[in-house]
């Protein structure tokens, strides 16, 4: 197992500020901003979520101010509770604090006090109308997409048969024209040249276009083409997932290639292992049909069959049976 | 050309693995490779072919070597069947 070839080490957005947070998910959430002075500018750096219920309650020596503040029926119904000075104290001694956006959940009738400090702090208020479980979920699947760690691949992603397949390898080695002859016969593209990885889950990488390419594609020789344009919708992909990687390589006659497919090979990216398939090339080759058996290969396995394996499984009890009946017959011919 | 006999050594015969060890051995030789199991002969350096033959335990194989490298070819895949023993025990 390899660590993939990019040169790039991961990268991690240090913060969004409110205002993206507010942009990317007021719909989904139907966020209202409740207050006049809010700040928009300040920070959020980290994808957890916090509810303040027990800072309100005057615990605040771990208090995690610096995320998101997520007040649902039970830090309103527990600030209801509490009458003229002391809800103030409440309010003004969590407000007190740095913190970054409060998000109130369920269409919660907000305190008098609590939109008072919150104009004097500048510390923005959303409503929302969703409970308390549906905006963490959407916040926690938003934010942790924002700060996963991402890295740039030079190769293609193409989605074939479904299977997301990484075209790695050595410059000028024909990834383009592969991916070319593949969205030629019906698959799609995701990204050429340059793919950013994205790293969603401890076992999952996710593969997009960069913003300025787009699906744009340089063949040589020709130039720039646009694929969209040239194979209409179908032919391009926004996102994948990326279930295998083919690194293309010169044939070379002194080195010994794959020849059973008994054993699993991978590669790995942000320290997620990805089946890995090496593919040596010479000119007239048909690598297109390679990728797209490799693709079919790939949906086999995951579906629990391994063809190589099975057929081996098969071999060696034929070849048991048979030493077993030489055996029995040498036995005989013995008495 | 060199013709040697010998007996299959690894218990589950030449399966899959061995198989690629033969393929791979025989294939680093520029002399061509055959091998031989109950009366069928084929190319030692087609993988398909040595799986076809399906040379189980204790059976009797023939390889048969001929070309300019033919003595290191031969005492590369003795070494593999009879020491080595397909590197399965």
């Amino acid at each position: 197992m390899s660590e993939g070839n990019h040169t790039d080490a991961p990268k991690i957005r240090p913060y969004i500020t409110v205002e993206e947070l507010y942009l990317d998910n007021c719909e989904r959430l139907s966020l209202n901003i409740i207050n006049s002075n809010a700040s928009f500018g300040r920070k959020i750096k980290e994808q957890e979520l916090h509810r303040p219920g027990l800072a309100l309650g005057g615990f605040v020596e771990v208090f995690t101010y610096w995320r998101v503040q997520i007040m649902g029926n039970t830090e309103i119904g527990y600030l209801n509770t509490l009458h003229g000075e002391e809800r103030w104290q409440s309010i003004a001694t969590v407000l007190g604090f740095d913190l970054p956006c409060i998000i109130v959940t369920n269409d919660n009738k907000l305190p008098d006090e609590l939109v008072e400090i919150a104009n004097q702090n500048a510390i923005t208020i959303f409503s929302s109308p969703l409970s308390t479980t549906m905006v963490f979920h959407h916040l926690s699947e938003y934010l942790n997409r924002i700060f996963a760690p991402h890295i740039v691949v030079h190769g293609s992603l193409i989605d074939v048969y479904g299977v997301g397949m990484l075209i790695t390898g050595p410059s000028a080695i024909g990834k383009s024209e592969l991916t070319l002859d593949l969205i030629e016969r019906g698959h799609q593209l995701v990204a050429d040249d340059a793919v950013h990885i994205t790293k969603i889950s401890p076992y999952q990488l996710q593969g997009s276009p960069s913003n300025v390419l787009t699906h744009h594609m340089e063949i040589r020789g020709l130039g720039i083409i646009d694929i969209r344009r040239m194979f209409g919708i179908r032919g391009i992909r926004g996102s994948k997932n990326i279930d295998v990687v083919v690194n293309l390589d010169s044939w070379d006659d002194n080195r010994e290639y794959e020849r059973l497919g008994v054993d699993d090979k991978t590669t790995s990216y942000l320290g997620v292992d990805i089946p890995l398939v090496e593919l040596p090339i010479f000119p007239g080759k048909n690598i297109t049909v390679i990728a797209e058996v490799i693709a079919m290969n790939h949906q086999l396995k995951q579906h629990g069959e391994n063809p190589a394996k099975e057929f081996n499984e098969r071999l060696i009890s034929t070849m048991q049976s048979k030493a077993l009946k030489r055996q029995q017959s040498e036995t005989k011919g013995g008495l | 050309m060199i013709i040697k006999k010998y007996t299959v050594q690894n218990k589950l015969g030449i399966h899959a693995r061995p198989a690629g060890l033969l393929v791979k051995t025989s294939s680093r030789y520029k002399s061509s490779v055959y091998i031989a199991n109950e009366g069928n002969e084929v190319n030692a350096k087609s993988i398909m072919g040595v799986l076809m033959l399906g040379a189980a335990y204790g059976s009797e194989i023939h390889i048969r070597v001929e070309g300019e490298d033919e003595n290191q070819a031969i005492v590369a895949l003795e070494e593999l069947i009879m020491v080595r023993k397909f590197d399965e025990e």
